[in-house]
C-alpha cells in the first residue's frame, strides 16, 4: 500500500458513511416492517372497525358479539374476536393505585396477548395483566385487585369492582412503561356500569388462508363495517407518520451518499495527481490506457469494499444504539423497532456502494485515460 | 531498420503560440545501435527521444517502426509495440515504490502475459545481470539511486525490447554512480539490444558510437567517434557474469 495512513483513513470513513447509510436503508423500511411484525404477532389477520378511523379513533361497532359470531362463521374465516378499549384505575391494600389501559374481549380460542405467568381468562371476573402492572401492584396470579374504569371518555364516576388476577400476560403493542390489563367482554361492561354492554372498539379476525378474500367476504357480508387486512393497515400508517420517517431517511441517504462520493473521489484524485509520472512512466513501457483506468477503478472498488464491510457491523451496532434512542418518545410499543434489518436494504446497501465505487472513480479515471504520457514524463523531470 | 523517421516535426500548441520542439529530423536506428543524443536544455532531444519511444506522434514527417507508420496506430497497439519492442528508463527511476525490486522487474512481463514461472526466471536472471541478485526483495526506498536505476533498467530490459531509449539515465545520479550506470548501458548494447541515449552530460554521449548533437529542434551535427573500443564492462557487484538476458528476441 503506498499510503497506508491515508488509504486507513479513506476505509474508515467510507465505513462511517457507509454504517450511516446502512442506518437510513433500515429506518426507511424499519417501522413498516416492525409495524406488520407486531399485527402478525397477535395472530390476526383482519382488523373490522365501524369506520374508516383506527380503533379507538372512531365510533364504536354495536351489537358486536353478534356481528363475530356471524364473521367467524365465514368460510374464509377461522376466528373472530371483539375488543373494546377503556382505561381504568387498578388499586390494591397498600399500594399506589395504577393507571391501566384496560381491554375487554369477546368469546373466542384465539387470543392477541402471551400467558407468562398464571392462567388465561378462563370465567367470572377475571383478569390479565402486563408485567409492569403485576410489578407496580406488587400481584402475583391469584391475587385480587379493585378496577375502577372509565369507559365513554367522559368524567365518570363508576362503582369499584373486584377483580381476580389469573395470570401475567405480554400485550404486543404495550409500550415500556405502559400498565395493561384485559378482562372479558362480559366483565369489562360490568365494570362500565353496563354502558353499551355490547359495543365494541374493533372486531379482530383470524383469516383461514388468504386475508385479502376473508376481508372481501366480510365487506360483503357486513357493508356497514370496514375490513383492513395487516398489509392494508400497514399502508394506512405509511401515509399518515410513518412518511416522516423516510423521508429523513432518504434525505439522509442522498447526504450520505453524496459524502461518500465526495471523499473517494477526493482521495483517489489526489492519489492519481500524486504519482502522474509513475502512471506516465507505466504508459511509456507498454501499459494500455485500459490496464491504467482499471488501477484507479480497482484502487476505488477496494477502498469501497473494505471499508462498506467495515459498514455493516458498525452500522448495526449504530443502529442498536439509535432504535433505543429512538424508543424513548412517547406511546412507542416496546416491540416497535425504528431500524430492522431485511435483505433488500442489505441488497440496496451494496449495489449503492458499488456505484459510488464506479461514479466516484470516474473523473481521476478520466485524469488517468487522457494523461499525455511525453508532456507528464517531461513536467515531471523539470519540477 | 528499427525505426525511420523522416521529416519529423513536433510542434506544441502553447497559449502564447505554437512552438516548435523538433524540426524537420530525418533519422534512421539500426539493431543493435548505439546512439546519443546530446544538446542544451529546450533543444527537442527528450521530444524525439518520445516520439521515437511512440509515446508521442509527430505534428508531421513520418516515423516508422519496423516499417510500420506510428502515426496510424491506435493507442493500444502502441501500447503493445512499447511493451513488447521498447524498453524506457527515466531519469527518475519511476519504480512503484510498494513493489519490491523482483515486482517492479516482473510488471511488464506480467502486462504481457508471460506466465508466472518463465517470468520468476527472466526476473532473478535480470537481477543478476544488472548485479542487484541480493537485493530482489527490496523496495525502491531500500536502495541508492543507483540501484534504483539498475532495478529501472531490468525492468525495461523484461520484455526483451529491440530498442532501449535512456532519458538522461544518469541524471540523478553521482559521478561514481553515474559511470556504473554508463558501463551497464554499454553492456546492454554490446549483448545486441539497439541503445538511444538522451544526455546533457558528454562523457556519457561520448561512449555510443554515434552521436547527434541539436540545437533549437534541429540536428546540428552527427559524429561518430573514430577508434573508439567500447568501453570496460565493469561487472557490477553480484554479478556473475551471466549471459546476455537483454538481447532482443
Amino acid at each position: 500500500m503506498r499510503q497506508p495512513a491515508r488509504a486507513t483513513l479513506g476505509i474508515l470513513g467510507v465505513a462511517a458513511v457507509g454504517a450511516l447509510l446502512f442506518d437510513m436503508l433500515l429506518l426507511s423500511q424499519g417501522l413498516v416492517i416492525s409495524m406488520r411484525n407486531l399485527l402478525e404477532q397477535s395472530g390476526f389477520d383482519i382488523r373490522v372497525t365501524a369506520t374508516d378511523s383506527l380503533p379507538q379513533g372512531g365510533p364504536m361497532i354495536d351489537n358486536a358479539s353478534s356481528a363475530a359470531r356471524a364473521i367467524a362463521a365465514l368460510p374464509s374465516v377461522s376466528a373472530a374476536l371483539t375488543i373494546r378499549f377503556a382505561s381504568a384505575r387498578i388499586e390494591r391494600a397498600g399500594k399506589t393505585p395504577v393507571r391501566s389501559s384496560l381491554q375487554g374481549v369477546g368469546l373466542s380460542d384465539t387470543r392477541p396477548w402471551t400467558i407468562l405467568r398464571g392462567n388465561d381468562l378462563q370465567r367470572g371476573r377475571e383478569l390479565l395483566i402486563n408485567e409492569n402492572a403485576a410489578r407496580m401492584l406488587d400481584v402475583t396470579p391469584g391475587a385480587s385487585v379493585t378496577v375502577r374504569a372509565s369507559c365513554s371518555g367522559d368524567s365518570e364516576a363508576l362503582p369499584p369492582v373486584e377483580f381476580r388476577v389469573a395470570g401475567v400476560a405480554a400485550f404486543p403493542f404495550d409500550t415500556p412503561d405502559a400498565a395493561t390489563a384485559a378482562t372479558s367482554a362480559a366483565s369489562l361492561g360490568e365494570a362500565c356500569g353496563g354502558q353499551e354492554p355490547d359495543a365494541a372498539d374493533v372486531i379482530m379476525v383470524a383469516a383461514k388462508d388468504d386475508p385479502v378474500i376473508a376481508a372481501g367476504d366480510i365487506s360483503q357480508l357486513r357493508p356497514d363495517l370496514r375490513a383492513f387486512t395487516n398489509d392494508e393497515s400497514v399502508g394506512r400508517l405509511e401515509q399518515g407518520g410513518f412518511t416522516y420517517f423516510r423521508q429523513i431517511s432518504t434525505v439522509l441517504t442522498t447526504v450520505t451518499v453524496s459524502f461518500a462520493l465526495l471523499l473517494i473521489t477526493v482521495l483517489l484524485t489526489v492519489s492519481v495527481n500524486q504519482r502522474l509520472g509513475e502512471i506516465a512512466a507505466l504508459r511509456a513501457l507498454g501499459f494500455t490506457r485500459m490496464r491504467v483506468v482499471s488501477d484507479v477503478l480497482a484502487e476505488s472498488i477496494l477502498i469501497v469494499g473494505i471499508g462498506g464491510a467495515l459498514s455493516l457491523p458498525l452500522g448495526v451496532a449504530l443502529a442498536a444504539g439509535l432504535d433505543r434512542i429512538l424508543k424513548r418518545m412517547p406511546q412507542i410499543p416496546e416491540n416497535l423497532h425504528f431500524f430492522v434489518f431485511e435483505p433488500q436494504a442489505l441488497g440496496v446497501h451494496i449495489t449503492l456502494l458499488a456505484l459510488t465505487a464506479f461514479v466516484a472513480a470516474l473523473y481521476p479515471m478520466r485524469i488517468v485515460a487522457r494523461l499525455p504520457i511525453a508532456a507528464t514524463l517531461r513536467d515531471e523531470v523539470i519540477s | 531498420m528499427i525505426i525511420e523517421a523522416t521529416n519529423v516535426s513536433r510542434v506544441f500548441s502553447m497559449p502564447a503560440g505554437p512552438v516548435t520542439a523538433v524540426r524537420d529530423i530525418t533519422l534512421s536506428i539500426a539493431p543493435g545501435e548505439h546512439l546519443a543524443i546530446k544538446g542544451p536544455s529546450g533543444c527537442g532531444k527528450s521530444t524525439l527521444l518520445h516520439m521515437l519511444g511512440c509515446v508521442d506522434t509527430p505534428s508531421s514527417g513520418t516515423l516508422l517502426f519496423d516499417g510500420r507508420d506510428v502515426s496510424t496506430l491506435r493507442d493500444r497497439a502502441r501500447s503493445l509495440l512499447r511493451l513488447n519492442q521498447i524498453g524506457f528508463v527515466f531519469q527518475r527511476f519511476f519504480l512503484l515504490p510498494m513493489l519490491t525490486a523482483a515486482e517492479n522487474i516482473e510488471l511488464p512481463q506480467s502486462e504481457a502475459g508471460v506466465n508466472k514461472d518463465v517470468r520468476h526466471a527472466r526476473t532473478r536472471e535480470l537481477l543478476d545481470y544488472v548485479g542487484l541478485g541480493a537485493r530482489a526483495d527490496h523496495r525502491p526506498s531500500q536502495l541508492s539511486g543507483g540501484e534504483m536505476q539498475r532495478v529501472a533498467i531490468a525492468r525495461a530490459l523484461a520484455n526483451r525490447p529491440r530498442l532501449l531509449l535512456a532519458d538522461e539515465p544518469t541524471g540523478e545520479l553521482d559521478q561514481t554512480t553515474g559511470e556504473q550506470i554508463a558501463s551497464l548501458l554499454d553492456r546492454v548494447n554490446a549483448d545486441g539490444t539497439a541503445l538511444v541515449i538522451v544526455t546533457h552530460d558528454p562523457g556519457l554521449a561520448d561512449r555510443c558510437r554515434r552521436i547527434l548533437t541539436m540545437k533549437d529542434g534541429r540536428i546540428e551535427s552527427e559524429t561518430h567517434p573514430v577508434g573508439r573500443a567500447l568501453p570496460a564492462s565493469p561487472k557490477p557487484s553480484g554479478e556473475g557474469g551471466s549471459g546476455p538476458p537483454g538481447a532482443s528476441r
